[in-house]
């Protein structure tokens, strides 16, 4: 240290004694001040190079290292540049080390100062032999060495690129030595990726080859970072260097051959090592191509035994260095057999997976903390799985340790290992443990339990609340992306009572005063688009709902408020009582300085006045399905945050088994509502009327090779008014013909429903072998007795049924779903003189059976009729009236009433009807299927009779909230105006 | 795969000694140094040695008062292993150990006022990223020779 200079010491004492920040920079300034005076030389001539000549060597070369010093310190150096290359031009050797080391500190390689330098650098670079002859220290390689090494070390460097073929030639040349050599490699280096073109691989993997055979373990270091940096750029260039690479780590490993200078705490050169295993990972097929040549065969053996050997004998020891840099070549191993994948020997991965499996329970944190990033790189692996879920416990505890660190790790594992079977226990510990967890780690936690949870969730309403307690737990750290996310899901999944119940479930989320603004944004946007679906839920009405959203508007800010604005709107449009309470707002926001905010309320206000209300029904109309993008938000914040290829990344982009089934099952209900479709196509085009008593049942169930009698011709008609007036009332002659009568009694009580059917004989003689078939429906549940053998559905089955007498069957059915068919029935039997009957009929079980009358105000009735408007849920058909009855006058309208009121079940609201000419009814359609809470799902249904007496018609339209519902309820309601 | 920076910096947060192989400004490498600090300084001896902070992977020890800081970039593009996290730890212990063989016990003091010289030997181990040397003897060989040479009067070492 005597090289020291006295002033540079002085300074850094005063600097060391300077009590505070403000001093220091006082000292500094002065300083600076002090130097820049001695560098411009007052009254003398400044050099050419724009240095000052008259500076001696020691002052110059303590005022640049206190530059240096300064730079260092944080504070911007601005000046003195011409010295510090004067410093490099001079041919002393300790000069030419300042002028270097501050050359590669202190500038940019961009810097204009470079081109004038150049030479030099090129000059110290080629120059071989000693400066001065009468020296005997090795100067050959001094002045080269200090030149690699600025070159290696300036960064952001374009012009040195010209000097590439003087560094390669430098690191090849014979007289160059060790020291030079693996300078020279890191200089080329650093010269490759800053122009990667510089270096073809085919013409510089021999000199690489012969690098490799470098007896001198710090050329080899170097040499493999030189080619880890090419090979990156262009693996398959440089395949053919793998054996000497497997080569030198054998001799490492196997042979323990190592100069006693590199040897760390007596393991071979630990960084050499990992510099090795980390080339080899970038040929991951390696293992399952190696059947090219001998020598490939040989060195892949000879890898496998090295890489078992590191992962068998690596213990623990009692130094702490010696231990860490055996686990350090040991994670490195893991690395390479976790690229090898399912190509690599089994028993290595079993080997490793063991290992790791140690390493995330030991009190050690390097360790624990690299066992569970590495067990992470091995979960990505097909058919670990299962092995790493027994450490499922061990990683949970980890994401409670004290260290962010560690916790950090073990999120990151659990989010890979997590699938479907393991997903809500996973989920519900992460959710329960953010409670807890500090800020820096809130933000990734949450974005990974949204992932995590769309991704497993085998019911989404799960997901939605997992979603909620994100936002009460940690709503700042909910990004909208998570929350848009659940916007798309919940308008793309109409399939059950999602929506319904997100809806219900923001709506008590939002009660509070206090929530987080996010809770708002969702609940309003929510609420807005599915909010109708529980407004008749108690506490839940269109009023309830505003006053709800409308008490954060205080405390919302710009975004939020717009949102709310778009929400107001479209309770405004579907509840009347809505519109006095939302105008005021309008109103006020038409002044607002946010343009969004002033824009959407002026446009939202005018537009009843501007627009019909079908166009304004048109415009609030809810969201059309989002489309359904591969990536989706979260995934692409989760790609920023943690780059391509984490494991975190590849995990989130694999489609889960839950998603792939939620995907089938909206697939599947499209095929089904096509097939529907088609159905209803055919069906229509079959019969002309829309509810036939007579069943399309086939005749299969009859022996084919006897001739089996129908259903006579010239009964037919009967029938249907037979089966029309049963839909309507309560018992009846459902079929009649010169053997056979059948009459029907049923009774319905909400959902239930009791169908009793009489079978009488009216032949001389007695049926044999009588059946009665009633085929199994999807929407009811029935439940059958009847007499003896009546429902045995076999050739020699049934029961006799002797004359005058009758079988007797009984139905007790719950309805499940809507529907808008009635079940069928076959009646089979013989007479006696062996012909086999056959008729299929229908029960008149029909939808309006299970119809419960509900009374409506008129304000209420017209609210929601206009909210079930268009699409499927509307059902419209104009009907003429039979043409030998008398003209359409208000006792024949009182019939009309009468129907739909006693015999469709519907309650009559009255005050919709202002004319004679409408009869207006609500009812609710009862099942028997339960909903997440209980409760029995019902649906509502409206109903108006419209007549036009002139042209001797009526205009029949029911809105229901499902299609089917619609459907049905109307043809019953036709059929049964056509008899009235 | 390379080292972005080494710090050495005392418990006060205060720098002795900063070397970048990547090219960060002055402005943002005073918020990153004092950052990692803090960070450093506010874990316990039984946590681990690293620390991830704004995508880079941080390896750190201490010895005495003195922090002694690796960062490397935590991979972005796909190809870019990171470091070997106890390959660098114990690389940094090498280093420490470098240091006292050639000054006797290393201490603060000695690293700000031989500033260059640890530079030069820093230089001798790492360079642009990368460990270039392990043997402590080939790394002190040339610092031993200047030394002795600017003992000589008329040397071109003076």
């Amino acid at each position: 240290m005597s090289s020291q200079a006295r002033g540079l010491q002085n300074f850094i004492s005063d600097l060391r004694n300077a009590k505070s920040k403000e001093e220091e920079q006082k000292r500094v300034d002065k300083e600076l001040a002090n130097i820049r005076k001695k560098f411009t030389a007052t009254g003398k001539q400044l050099a050419e190079d724009g240095s000052n000549n008259s500076l001696n060597s020691y002052s110059r070369k303590k005022y640049v290292w206190k530059l240096v010093y300064i730079h260092v310190l944080g504070y911007d150096v601005d000046f003195g540049h011409a010295e510090v290359l004067a410093l490099v031009r001079s041919t002393k050797y300790s000069e030419k080390h300042v002028g270097y080391t501050a050359l590669s500190l202190l500038l940019r390689g961009d810097d204009p100062m470079m081109n004038s330098i150049l030479n030099t650098i090129r000059k110290d670079l080629t120059t071989l032999g000693p400066t001065s002859a009468k020296n005997n220290a090795p100067t050959t390689d001094t002045a080269q060495s200090l030149a690699l090494c600025s070159i290696a070390n300036i960064t952001g460097l374009e012009l040195i690129q010209t000097l590439h073929s003087e560094v390669q030639h430098t690191l090849m040349a014979k007289s160059s030595t060790p020291c030079v050599k693996k300078k020279a490699a890191l200089c080329l280096l650093r010269l490759v990726r800053t122009s990667p073109k510089l270096v073809s691989g085919k013409e510089f993997v021999a000199q690489m080859a012969q690098l490799l055979q470098d007896k001198h373990l710090g050329v080899l270091t170097s040499s493999m970072s030189l080619l880890y940096g090419l090979a990156t750029q262009n693996p398959s260039e440089y395949q053919s260097l793998i054996p000497y690479a497997v080569h030198i780590l054998g001799l490492l490993v196997l042979k323990k051959a190592c100069a006693r200078e590199y040897l760390y705490y007596r393991t071979p050169s630990p960084w050499l090592q990992i510099k090795l295993l980390k080339f080899l990972q970038l040929y991951p097929q390696i293992l399952s191509t190696g059947q090219e040549n001998d020598g490939q065969d040989q060195s892949i053996a000879q890898l496998v035994s090295v890489v078992s050997k590191i992962l068998t004998e690596t213990d623990v020891s009692d130094s702490i260095n010696k231990s860490n840099a055996d686990h350090a070549v040991l994670f490195e191993a893991v690395n390479l057999i976790v690229t090898w994948g399912s190509s690599g020997p089994a028993q290595l991965r079993e080997g490793a997976m063991k290992l790791l499996g140690k390493f995330i329970s030991v009190r050690e944190p390097n360790i624990r903390y690299l066992g569970l990033l590495t067990m992470a790189k091995l979960a990505q692996l097909e058919g670990t799985a299962d092995s790493i879920k027994k450490h499922q416990a061990t990683v949970l505890v980890s994401l409670k340790d004290a260290d962010i660190s560690v916790r950090r790790r073990a999120l990151d594992l659990l989010f890979v290992m997590c699938d479907t079977d393991n997903a809500e226990r996973i989920v519900d510990e992460l959710v329960a443990h953010l409670v807890l967890a500090d800020a820096a780690i809130r933000e990734e936690m949450v974005l990974k339990i949204a992932i995590l949870a769309e991704k497993y969730a085998t019911d989404l309403r799960w997901y939605v609340d997992t979603i909620l307690k994100l936002i009460s737990i940690s709503g700042d750290h909910v990004s909208d992306a998570i929350w848009h996310r659940v916007v798309q899901i919940v308008t793309n999944h109409p399939q059950g009572d999602l929506q319904a119940y997100t809806a219900a479930t923001l709506l008590v989320a939002a009660s509070p005063r206090r929530c987080h603004e996010t809770a708002v944004r969702v609940a309003a946007y929510v609420l807005g688009e599915f909010g109708f679906l529980v407004a008749e839920r108690p506490g839940m009405s269109g009023e309830e709902q505003f006053r709800i959203l409308h008490q954060h508007w205080a405390t919302s800010d710009a975004t939020t408020r717009a949102i709310l604005v778009s929400t107001y709107a479209k309770l405004a449009n579907l509840y009347e009582e809505c519109r006095p309470l939302v105008a005021p707002v309008f109103a006020r926001c038409k002044n607002s300085v946010d343009v969004e905010i002033q824009q959407r309320s002026a446009e939202y206000a005018a537009m009843r006045e501007a627009f019909s209300p079908e166009a304004v029904e048109d415009l609030l109309r809810e969201m059309p399905p989002f489309e359904d993008k591969k990536q989706s938000a979260l995934e692409q914040r989760l790609r920023e945050k943690e780059g391509e290829d984490s494991a975190a990344v590849a995990k989130a982009i694999r489609p889960s088994a839950a998603q792939r089934q939620r995907q089938q099952q909206s697939q599947a209900a499209a095929r089904a509502a096509e097939e529907v479709a088609a159905q209803q196509a055919a069906e229509q085009n079959a019969r002309n009327d829309p509810i036939s008593p007579i069943s399309d049942g086939s005749p299969g169930a009859g022996p084919l090779d006897r001739p089996t009698v129908g259903i006579p011709k010239d009964v037919i008609p009967a029938m249907r008014k037979a089966f029309s007036n049963l839909c309507t009332s309560p018992s009846g002659v459902l079929f009649e013909n010169s053997l056979l009568q059948v009459g029907v009694k049923h009774e319905y009580v909400g959902a239930q429903g009791r169908i009793s059917v009489f079978f009488g004989n009216l032949s001389k003689a007695p049926l044999l072998h009588f059946r009665a078939v009633v085929d199994d429906q999807d929407h009811l549940k029935i439940q059958k007795q009847g007499t003896q053998g009546l429902l045995d559905d076999s050739d020699d089955g049934g029961c006799t049924v002797a004359v005058r007498t009758q079988a007797k069957l009984l139905l007790l059915v719950e309805v499940t779903a809507p529907f808008d068919d009635a079940p069928a029935m076959r009646v089979i039997f013989e007479t006696e003189e062996g012909e086999l009957h056959e008729y299929p009929l229908r029960l008149p079980i029909v939808a309006t059976c299970f119809m419960e009358p509900v009374t409506l105000e008129p304000g209420a009735f017209m609210q929601r009729w206009r909210s079930l408007e268009g699409q499927d849920r509307e059902c419209q058909e104009v009907v003429k009236a039979p043409p030998n009855v008398p003209a359409i006058d208000e006792e024949y309208m009182k019939r009309i009433a009468n129907i739909i009121t006693d015999g469709l079940k519907f309650g009559r609201c009255q005050g919709c009807d202002p004319t004679p000419w409408t009869v207006s009814g609500a009812a609710t359609f009862r099942t028997g299927s339960k909903d997440a809470n209980g409760n029995n799902i019902n649906v509502g249904c409206l109903v108006r009779v419209e007549a036009n007496p002139q042209a001797g018609a009526f205009r029949v339209t029911t809105r229901t909230l499902h299609p089917l519902c619609s459907k049905a309820v109307k043809n019953v309601a036709l059929v049964s105006i056509k008899l009235a | 795969m390379a080292i972005s920076f080494l710090l050495m910096v005392n418990k006060q947060g205060q720098t002795r000694l900063s070397s970048y192989y990547e090219w960060i400004s002055l402005i943002e490498r005073n918020a990153l140094e004092s950052e990692i600090i803090r960070k450093c300084l506010s874990r316990s001896e039984f946590q681990c040695s690293f620390v991830e902070y704004r995508g880079y992977k941080v390896v750190y020890r201490r010895y005495a008062s003195l922090f002694f800081i690796v960062g490397t970039k935590l991979s972005k593009d796909g190809n870019d292993n990171p470091e070997n996290e106890l390959g660098l730890l114990e690389f940094i212990h090498n280093l420490v150990e470098t240091m006292d063989k050639w000054a006797g016990s290393i201490c603060e003091l000695d690293i700000m006022y031989s500033l260059e010289l640890i530079h030069f030997l820093l230089d001798e181990m790492v360079q642009n990223g990368h460990i270039v040397e392990s043997n402590k003897m080939n790394v002190l060989r040339p610092l031993d020779l200047m030394e002795r040479e600017s003992q000589k009067a008329e040397s071109i070492y003076r």
